[in-house]
């Protein structure tokens, strides 16, 4: 039951007291001034400690450790494989034609026609998740693979830019390709090595993101529609995601950069960033926000929303003290009066935890995703922050 | 900048530098340190006579040297005496003090003893009891018997009660409570039988190590594994420890009024804005008469609805947390004093920090970690 609950709901809920539930939401909503129970300001991260390339058999690898001591593990491995067209794929390749043929029509796949052969197909890329005290086929770890695979697979870059990126074309499917017969497979294993104290979405996105950034390919020596020939020498092997090198100037914001997901709650009319177990506990919403880098705008791009079931549902009220039969005779007439809640237009007595019957204003919604992507706003910094780990 | 990413730090695992060697080392000329890596090497040491100080692991023959003792109350990891000192369990410290041997615990759950103020969360309510973590191995117990009832002494304790029972505690309450036996098993009964203790709220709650754990009872011991450990300074694993108050009020500065801090030996720790139980009911209620006082002070207890807490105190109660939080990271023990100076600390930190970045106002500037975290410890441990 509790493993259900766990699945079901943004976090491993703690059981926190009535008192303690309103005291949380009533600091965190306090209006444009929330005070987080650890004194960050909203859009503030935890410290994180991150290194890349720590797995020698893996392509790309990184392990992320949050300030609150949990810590996880990437390794992206690739094998090459020969792309069988598979009704699936025939699908996808018509879906994928229109698609091109669509609204923008300038269908840059060439002349070739498009086909998952030249575009890549999504179920190239395989993503497990291991949390310590899941099944592997529980609906969490599957869920949150799902989440980021989705986000990762349909984050087509944008058109050639002046040559510079045309290894990029398509995004992360296009790179997969090789040739017409033959295809990258890329798996990416997923390993959370401590408790999800919080819901560990954010820790697994933003390891997964640095995995990837350091994820090397082998050099194709072989041209065409050869039979793939790699160069064996690892020192020339080519990253999956283009890296700024020293020679050439490349402007970051135009290269394809995997996504992050972010994990953004509101409480009341304010916006929090990187919650901890307690804060997501009491959350109004919880949204799971994908974005990258746009290549043709040089700023950022929403790729998914995804609601997350915000535990608070679950939590007992408090019982005001004027129905509180043990306070009978204690407390005056009239004490406690109802006010109307801003945020949620609920009645609720101060003091006293009310859970969250679901529903938040739009513009609470339009404020989380504006922060998350304006510009200098949290989504650049921490894709910024994360470019700047060192890499090899 | 709204994230900080650190290189990851190497944990260095022989910190065991002993600057307490001075008091202990008059028997042994050139104390070893243990450097755990190599562990034959380690054994032919401990063999020795100069036993120093490092980690033993369960089942490691500590010494078979008869000339040392071991140490009461911990002795039920010794079960040979005098020949074979064996320990079980976990991974511990061991230190030395003359002729006597004492094993601790890098880290364990908290062992209860009769008298400890606890501070506990409700997990679960039973017919005529609430069980209580209290972050023992066990679940602590708190019968229905061993609570006040509201509506004063003579109040008769009936079936309706056990059948209201989640009218007082729920599941996910916070009690304060005091240890009032403990069973063969080490499982703790739990009383609130007096108006200190009983049900918490207006404010936080948050849960470090406690005694029992960490060996934090002994002050000499130490190899702080922390990584804000400050260099030169004796540290261990810190948490809390048993000491003179375990509840007392803070006058916090910025005006955020008293704060109740009450520090379980259990090492959960609930941080509160200071109730003026008394002075809050007769403005309710005034024409209590002096002898319904009590009666009207304890009703009160089992009160889930917060009072108004301005957001000047919340703001100190979220400090006060993280001072606390800073000093166990830093393996400092948690006490009254200590929790005071790392109080202190933070705001002198606060003025300094604020003297360098004037234009980044406000901006997070009330988190303390990394270097305000590190000038904090200094400032505690120091004095300076």
């Amino acid at each position: 039951m509790t493993a259900q609950r766990q699945a079901s709901s943004a976090a491993q809920t703690p059981h926190l007291s009535a008192a303690e539930l309103s005291y949380l939401y009533t600091s965190l909503s306090l209006p444009n001034n929330p005070i987080r129970p650890d004194g960050r300001s909203p859009t503030q991260f935890r410290p994180l400690a991150a290194e890349c390339d720590i797995l020698p058999g893996t392509n790309g690898s990184a392990r992320i450790g949050f300030a609150d001591g949990t810590q996880a593990i990437v390794g992206v491995k690739a094998e090459v494989e020969k792309t069988t067209l598979t009704a699936d794929t025939l699908d996808a390749r018509s879906l994928s034609l229109q698609s091109d043929l669509g609204p923008s029509g300038d269908g840059r796949e060439g002349t070739e026609g498009s086909s998952a052969a030249t575009g890549g197909h999504g179920s190239w890329v395989q993503m497990s998740i291991e949390i310590p005290g899941f099944r592997d086929d529980d609906a969490l770890p599957v869920f949150l693979a799902e989440m980021m695979r989705e986000s990762l697979v349909g984050s087509v870059g944008g058109k050639d830019g002046d040559g510079i990126e045309r290894g990029m074309a398509g995004g992360l499917k296009g790179r997969l390709v090789i040739n017409k017969r033959w295809h990258w497979r890329l798996y990416i294993d997923v390993l959370l090595l401590s408790q999800p104290l919080s819901y560990p979405l954010p820790l697994l996105s933003l390891t997964t993101h640095l995995a990837l950034l350091s994820t090397k390919l082998p050099k194709l020596k072989s041209q065409g529609e050869e039979d793939p020939f790699f160069d064996d020498d690892w020192a020339v092997a080519e990253y999956l995601y283009p890296r700024a090198s020293a020679g050439l100037k490349f402007n970051p914001s135009q290269q394809v950069r995997p996504p992050v997901t972010l994990l953004v709650i509101s409480v009341g009319e304010n916006v929090i960033f990187d919650p901890n177990r307690e804060e997501i506990a009491v959350a109004d919403a919880v949204l799971a926000i994908s974005v990258t880098r746009d290549t043709e705008s040089q700023g950022l791009k929403l790729l998914t929303i995804r609601t997350i079931d915000p535990p608070s549902r679950l939590t007992q009220p408090g019982v005001p003290n004027s129905e509180n039969v043990n306070m009978l005779g204690a407390t005056a007439p009239g004490e406690s009066v109802a006010v109307l809640n801003p945020a949620t237009g609920e009645e609720e007595i101060p003091g006293v935890w009310r859970p969250r019957r679901g529903g938040v204003k739009r513009s609470v919604i339009a404020g989380m995703v504006k922060t998350v992507l304006k510009k200098g706003g949290v989504g650049e910094e921490v894709l910024a922050g994360l470019e700047g780990v060192q890499v090899g | 900048m709204a994230i900080t990413i650190l290189p990851p730090v190497v944990e260095d695992l022989g910190p065991y530098q002993s600057d307490s060697d001075e008091s202990m080392s008059d028997n042994s000329d050139s104390d070893i340190e243990m450097s755990g890596v190599s562990r034959s090497n380690k054994r032919a040491r401990l063999g020795s006579k100069k036993a120093g100080k490092g980690i033993v692991t369960p089942g490691e023959v500590v010494t078979d040297d008869p000339q040392w003792m071991r140490e009461r109350g911990r002795s039920r990891h010794f079960h040979k005496p005098f020949i074979d000192i064996y320990c079980s369990h976990c991974r511990r410290y061991r230190q030395k003090t003359n002729k006597l041997l004492s094993v601790h615990p890098l880290r364990a759950r908290y062992t209860p003893e009769i008298g400890d103020l606890v501070v506990g969360r409700i997990v679960e309510v039973q017919s005529r009891r609430w069980k209580v973590d209290v972050a023992a191995p066990l679940l602590a117990q708190l019968p229905l018997s061993a609570i006040n009832l509201p509506g004063g002494i003579l109040r008769r304790r009936t079936s309706a009660d056990e059948l209201q029972i989640r009218t007082f505690f729920c599941e996910g309450d916070l009690v304060v409570a005091e240890v009032q036996s403990v069973h063969q098993d080490g499982a703790a009964s739990l009383h609130t039988r007096s108006l200190k203790y009983g049900k918490l709220r207006n404010g936080i709650f948050l849960a470090v190590t406690g005694t029992g754990g960490s060996g934090a009872n002994n002050s000499s011991v130490k190899g702080g594994v922390g990584s804000l450990a400050v260099p030169g300074n004796a540290t261990g694993t810190g948490g809390v420890v048993r000491s003179r108050r375990q509840v007392w009020t803070l006058e916090t500065h910025n005006g955020g009024g008293e704060v109740d801090v009450y520090l379980g030996v259990n090492g959960y720790i609930y941080i509160a804005k200071h109730a003026d139980g008394a002075a809050a009911t007769t403005s309710a209620s005034e024409n209590v008469a002096i002898s319904r006082m009590e009666e009207m002070v304890s009703s009160s207890i089992y009160s889930s609805q917060n009072d108004e807490i301005p957001p000047q105190t919340r703001r100190e109660i979220a400090r006060l947390a993280q001072s606390i939080q800073v000093l166990v990271q830093g393996g400092v023990r948690v006490d009254e004093d200590t929790v005071r100076q790392a109080y202190e600390a933070s705001q002198q930190v606060d003025l300094e920090v604020g003297d360098d970045d004037e234009d980044e106002h406000s901006e997070g500037r009330e988190y303390l970690e990394g270097s305000k975290a590190r000038r904090i410890l200094e400032l505690v441990v120091h004095g300076n």
